[in-house]
């Protein structure tokens, strides 16, 4: 299958938020409940349609143990977006954020798109870390907020897809290179590059990050 | 340090003194020096001894360079010198110069130095941090050392440069070097690294390293290109194998795609060198990495899928069909088209369409048994079409059917013109060649597993021998041959294929059993004592024996399960039996076997087992044992037990089949729950409709009921008006009013009536005195012709009222008709309506004796309005009198007229009389004045009183004239 560009994405976040599952509802559209640990790092790839261009993404799910942080450091340099997930219904994985946040932003080229996802939303009732206090470090620190459930699938299309959708907004912005592979971005085989204009679009683009559908 | 020694005892001591001193005093020069050109000429002076004195350079030097190392950064050439000479002391790679002797030790004399220099992990990172530098003097150097260091103690290099930040991702940009030499060291290092390390290959394949290596290749020419393509081969191996998800990453990435080309070599087979011979084999090998039967079914078969699209099968399929390729490329494309068509239906049916290109065109299976069955052909190559042919059939129930449907009678070609697959693995079973015999077995064998049907079509298969003879069935001949003791290779093939056969096909089984023969040959090579050699044979046909009784469906009396038990306890022991059942499984050879699909073969010898029987060894040596070990009456008792589970399964289909048909009913009610509920819907709007007209009835009821109390309340007669017929009252009401009203005008006219009367009576006694006093009776008459007009005018009002009231009253009773049918209709409509329908019917009765006391009411008024126009008939009749009375009256006041105007007359005679006399008499006075005779006053008074008099009459007269 062709594809105008390729993007590289990482999942990071302490063990046990639902990175895997978050992958697996996203390529497979299905939820495994019974948590399997993720030995350093595994692979996954999907195809979605932004702006009516086919856009590859491939997906890097790390392991969120300490031992294998170093491993999961080393993917940090390649990738154009970055899914750092926490637990809505654990206080800790929330309150780590900040050193994944550095540990990213030491590692990671400077465009690098960030989502911050609240995961498990559909577990409101031992909900530990309100919606809010997401809201407010994302935008402390210019990430982009969503909260998911990989369980009822609720949210995880649009928290990829929006991902996509900014860092597309970049490449039209000229603020990637997207000749230099090593920021995780790839134009597809036979594709002419569109020279960046329309702002209109990237206008749009950010707006529809911005609004997230309402059902978490 | 007693190792040290002996190294050195090994050499000459003078010189090695002398040497070793030297070592001693550059060392110094490079830790103590100040000046950069000192240390760089000293360092240079180690590096070049470092290769004969690795030792004591080693020992001596390490710590000094690694100081340079990290102290000198700013002269490449000094770093340059101390990573080669570092290199030199770690390295393997030169030492083919030296003795051979020393080898041995020279290695672990690597590997120590490596421990040293490992031993601060700093240092490996330092290593790293130098190989960003980008001089050639220095990044050469570095990959080499660092490249040695990984292959000498590969996984604690690995760990330190896994934890060390950006470690991996910085050797990446190795193979982005514009400088060939280090970008192919550069794949070199990486082939190091990545051995054996799944994260480290992950972080490789996420550094694009798929897309840098297909890209070397290409640029190289593929196949054609040099050794760094086999290096790059290596490495795309090395990071493929085992690691599923670069294994998913490199199909998602479409890189399968990019692989067809490397494989488009078909026919200008201008030259196979030994390196593009190399090349292709790996080539081969990273295909099948992508469809190894061990990796995950999944990602196996999504790898099938995508070589079939992109037309990868097919273009190692013209290789296949291809002259001139070398044996061993074509043994390993085989092997490779095997894996790629293996368990994949989609593939599996392109290549049974494969045609080689002779004339006229075979197919490519039957070109390929060809060869397997052919001794002069490569041991490897025989292999790898076995493996073929078992991969074509594995899970192909089509490609089976078509391989055992070629051996039917019905289908052999009688031309004889094309040989079909069936002949070729026939001749290939009973060739002398004992090779051809196991291979076409076991080929049998494959088409045979797990497909029941094609176990019985196989028994159908007749053989022609020799001329004059009947001919035999395969399985007869199979085991004719068993019997005849040929080569162990034969006997074990021909053995697993009846096993393979037998194993759950009790037709089979009985078939078998039918030759009278089999059984004791059997046992007797069982009871045998033979030697080891024959140990799996012995084993082999135990399983077979096991077999006939597990499979055996007691059709045939005198080999029933039992019987046949009885033989093994007798003739061989039950213990005995089991242990030389156990000879296969403890086979050297079983194992191997086991673990791959793959008939891969050292050498002929080991050519005993196939994969796919092991598994029905695996999956029968217990049952078998069990089935033996049990007795009789176990063995019944399981029967009964095996009846009861048949009659449950019975029972459970029987069961199953009703909730079929339940399930089938269910729908079906299901269906008219819906249709139901449609109609229920509709009627239910229906209802609704209804109740709502219902309502309407009501209230028009309810208005009407309020109406009727209403002229209940105005009717005095009827006090119990509450109950009344709402529909009627009104019109009574009105009837009644206007009864009411007539009734007074009634008593008006009898009022006016008698006013007449007595005026009548005035008339007639005035009349009476009118004979006397003419003047009175003239007022009086005139008095009553005026009445008489009056109630003339009267009459024809009142006539004309009555006529009006009764049209109104014929039409007041037409509407009471009229509603009376009405709220018939209405009450016998109610009925129908739901709840309401009794307490309406009960209204409606009740309605009905209000309507017929409401008649009576009419009926009543009418009789009434009836006594009342009889009245009236009377009044007119005294009207009339009266009129006739008036007549009489007016007659005699005419009379009386008359005898008036006669009396007027003789009045007026006499008036004139008077006045002549009165000329006279004036006449007399004036002649008497005139005489003078004075005249009397009191009679012209007289006269003027008579005057006054007359006026008045006239007037009178007048008056009667009007009326």
């Amino acid at each position: 299958m062709t594809y105008a560009y390729l993007f590289k994405y990482i999942i990071i976040g302490d063990t046990g938020v639902g990175k895997s599952c978050l992958l697996l509802q996203f390529t497979d559209k299905r939820f495994q409940p019974v948590h399997d640990l993720t030995i350093g790092v595994e692979f996954g790839a999907r195809m979605v349609n932004i702006d009516g261009k086919q856009i590859k993404l491939q997906i890097w799910d790390t392991a969120g143990q300490e031992s294998f942080r170093s491993i999961t450091r080393s993917y940090y340099r390649g990738a154009a977006g970055a899914l750092l997930v926490y637990d809505i219904t654990r206080r800790e994985t929330f309150n780590h954020l900040t050193s994944w946040l550095e540990d990213a932003r030491q590692h990671s080229s400077s465009n690098m798109v960030i989502m911050l996802i609240g995961n498990k939303s559909d577990l409101e009732s031992r909900r530990d870390v309100k919606r809010e206090e997401g809201e407010a470090f994302a935008r402390e620190h210019g990430l982009i907020f969503m909260e998911t459930s990989a369980k009822t699938a609720c949210n995880v299309e649009e928290a990829f897809i929006n991902t996509a959708k900014e860092i597309y907004r970049k490449i039209q912005q000229g603020l990637f290179d997207v000749h230099n592979e090593a920021n995780g971005i790839k134009i597809g085989p036979q594709q002419s590059i569109s020279t960046p204009v329309g702002s209109s679009t990237s206008q749009r683009n950010s707006r529809d990050i911005g609004s997230n559908s309402g059902c978490c | 340090m007693n190792f040290l020694r002996g190294v050195m005892g090994g050499q000459s001591a003078g010189p090695q003194h002398t040497e070793a001193e030297t070592i001693q005093k550059l060392c110094d020069r490079v830790a103590s020096s100040t000046l950069l050109d000192d240390r760089r000429n000293a360092v240079r002076a180690l590096k070049s001894l470092s290769k004969k004195y690795r030792l004591e350079v080693g020992i001596q030097a390490m710590e000094h360079l690694i100081h340079v190392l990290q102290t000198d950064r700013s002269d490449s050439e000094i770093i340059g010198y101390a990573l080669d000479t570092l290199y030199n002391i770690i390295s393997n790679d030169e030492e083919e110069e030296v003795e051979e002797n020393s080898t041995r030790q020279s290695e672990d004399l690597g590997s120590q130095f490596t421990e040293i220099f490992i031993k601060q992990q700093e240092n490996v990172t330092l290593l790293l941090s130098l190989l960003e530098e980008f001089d050639f003097h220095v990044r050469w150097p570095g990959v080499k050392l660092l490249t040695s260091l990984l292959k000498q103690l590969g996984p604690q290099v690995q760990q330190i440069i896994l934890v060390s930040p950006m470690g991996v991702s910085r050797l990446m940009d190795l193979l982005a070097d514009s400088r060939e030499v280090i970008r192919n060291d550069g794949v070199l290092l990486l082939q190091a690294l990545t051995r054996s390390n799944g994260a480290i290959q992950k972080i490789v394949a996420f550094e694009n390293a798929f897309e840098r290596l297909l890209d070397i290749i290409t640029e190289e020419g593929n196949s054609d290109g040099g050794i760094v393509v086999e290096d790059c081969l290596i490495l795309l191996q090395n990071l493929l194998k085992n690691n599923n998800s670069n294994q998913n990453f490199f199909k998602e990435g479409s890189y399968i795609q990019r692989m067809k080309p490397w494989f488009e070599v078909g026919d200008d087979n201008s030259g196979w060198s030994a390196q593009k011979v190399t090349n292709l084999h790996l080539m081969l090998q990273l295909v099948r990495v992508l469809v190894s039967p061990t990796n995950p079914p999944g990602a196996t078969s999504s790898c099938q899928k995508a070589m079939f699209q992109c037309g990868l099968l097919q273009q190692l399929c013209t290789i296949l069909m291809a002259t001139g390729v070398p044996a061993d490329i074509l043994t390993e494309t085989i092997n490779t088209v095997s894996e790629v068509i293996r368990g994949c239906q989609v593939n599996q049916d392109y290549f049974a369409f494969v045609n080689a290109p002779s004339n006229p065109p075979r197919p490519a299976i039957v070109v390929l048994l060809m060869s397997m069955v052919n001794e002069r052909q490569p041991f490897v190559l025989r292999c790898a079409v076995l493996y073929c042919f078992q991969c074509f059939l594995y899970k192909n129930q089509k490609g089976q059917g078509e391989i055992v449907s070629t051996l039917l009678p019905s289908t052999i070609d009688a031309t004889g013109n094309s040989v079909s697959a069936g002949q070729l693995l026939c001749g290939g079973l009973f060739s002398t060649d004992s090779l051809s015999n196991w291979c076409a077995a076991v080929a049998l064998a494959h088409a045979l597993q797990e497909n029941a049907t094609q176990k019985e079509q196989l028994l159908r298969v007749q053989l022609a021998t020799s001329i004059g003879n009947p001919p035999v069935s395969l399985l007869q001949q199979c085991t004719n041959i068993l019997s005849q003791g040929s080569k162990i290779q034969t006997r074990v093939g021909l053995l697993m294929l009846l096993c393979t056969w037998l194993s759950n096909c009790p037709i089979a089984v009985t078939h078998f059993l039918h030759n009278s023969a089999n059984v004791p040959f059997l046992t007797g090579q069982i009871a045998e004592n033979l030697g080891e050699e024959e140990q799996l044979v012995q084993g082999l046909c135990a399983l077979l024996l096991g077999i006939s009784i597990y499979f055996n469906d007691n059709s045939l009396e005198s080999y029933m399960k039992e019987k046949l038990k009885q033989l093994i306890e007798k003739r061989i022991g039950k213990e005995n039996f089991i242990e030389k059942l156990g000879f296969i499984s403890k086979h050297e050879l079983y194992s191997r076997a086991s673990q791959k699909p793959q008939p891969n073969f050292p050498s002929p010898e080991y050519m005993i087992f196939d994969h796919e029987f092991t598994k029905l060894v695996k999956e029968l040596e217990g049952v078998i044992t069990k089935a033996i070990y049990k007795s009789s009456e176990e063995d019944k008792k399981e029967e009964e037990v095996k009846k009861t589970l048949e009659q449950h399964d019975s029972i459970v289909t029987h069961y199953k089949n009703m909730i079929r048909e339940q399930d089938l009913q269910l729908e079906e009610l299901r269906q008219q729950v819906s249709t139901l509920k449609c109609q229920n819907e509709q009627l239910q709007t229906a209802v609704t409709q209804q109740v709502s007209q219902i309502q309407q009835h009501k209230d028009q009821y309810n208005l009407l009921k309020v109406q009727l109390g209403k002229d209940n309340q105005h009717q005095v007669s009827n006090s119990d008006g509450a109950q009344m017929n709402g529909i009627q009252p009104e019109e009574i009401g009105r009837l009644r009013e206007e009864i009411k009203e007539l009734k007074s005008n009634q008593e008006l006219l009898q009022s006016q009536l008698a006013e007449k009367d007595s005026l009548i009576e005035n008339l007639k006694s005035s009349h009476t005195s009118s004979g006397m006093n003419e003047q009175s009776s003239a007022t009086a008459s005139a008095q009553d012709s005026e009445q008489v007009a009056e109630l003339k005018q009267e009459l024809a009002t009142l006539k004309s009222q009555l006529n009006s009231q009764s049209v109104e009253i014929t039409k007041l009773q037409t509407e009471k008709q009229e509603l009376l049918q009405k709220s018939e209709a209405f009450a016998k409509s109610v009925p129908v309506q739901g709840e309401s329908e009794t307490i309406i019917a009960a209204k409606t009765t009740d309605v009905e004796g209000r309507l017929s006391a409401l008649l009576q009411e009419t009926k009543e008024l009418k009789n009434e309005i009836k006594a009342l126009s009889e009245e009236r008939i009377a009044i007119k009749e005294q009207l009339d009198s009266s009129n006739s009375t008036i007549a009489i009256l007016q007659n005699e006041k005419n009379q009386l007229e008359l005898e008036i105007t006669d009396s007027k007359k003789e009045q007026d005679d006499l008036l004139v009389l008077l006045a002549d006399q009165d000329q006279k008499i004036l006449s007399l006075k004036n002649k008497l004045k005139d005489l003078g005779h004075p005249v009397e006053e009191e009679d012209e008074l007289e006269s003027g009183d008579q005057e006054d008099e007359d006026d008045e009459i006239e007037d009178g007269g007048k008056d009667q004239d009007h009326i």
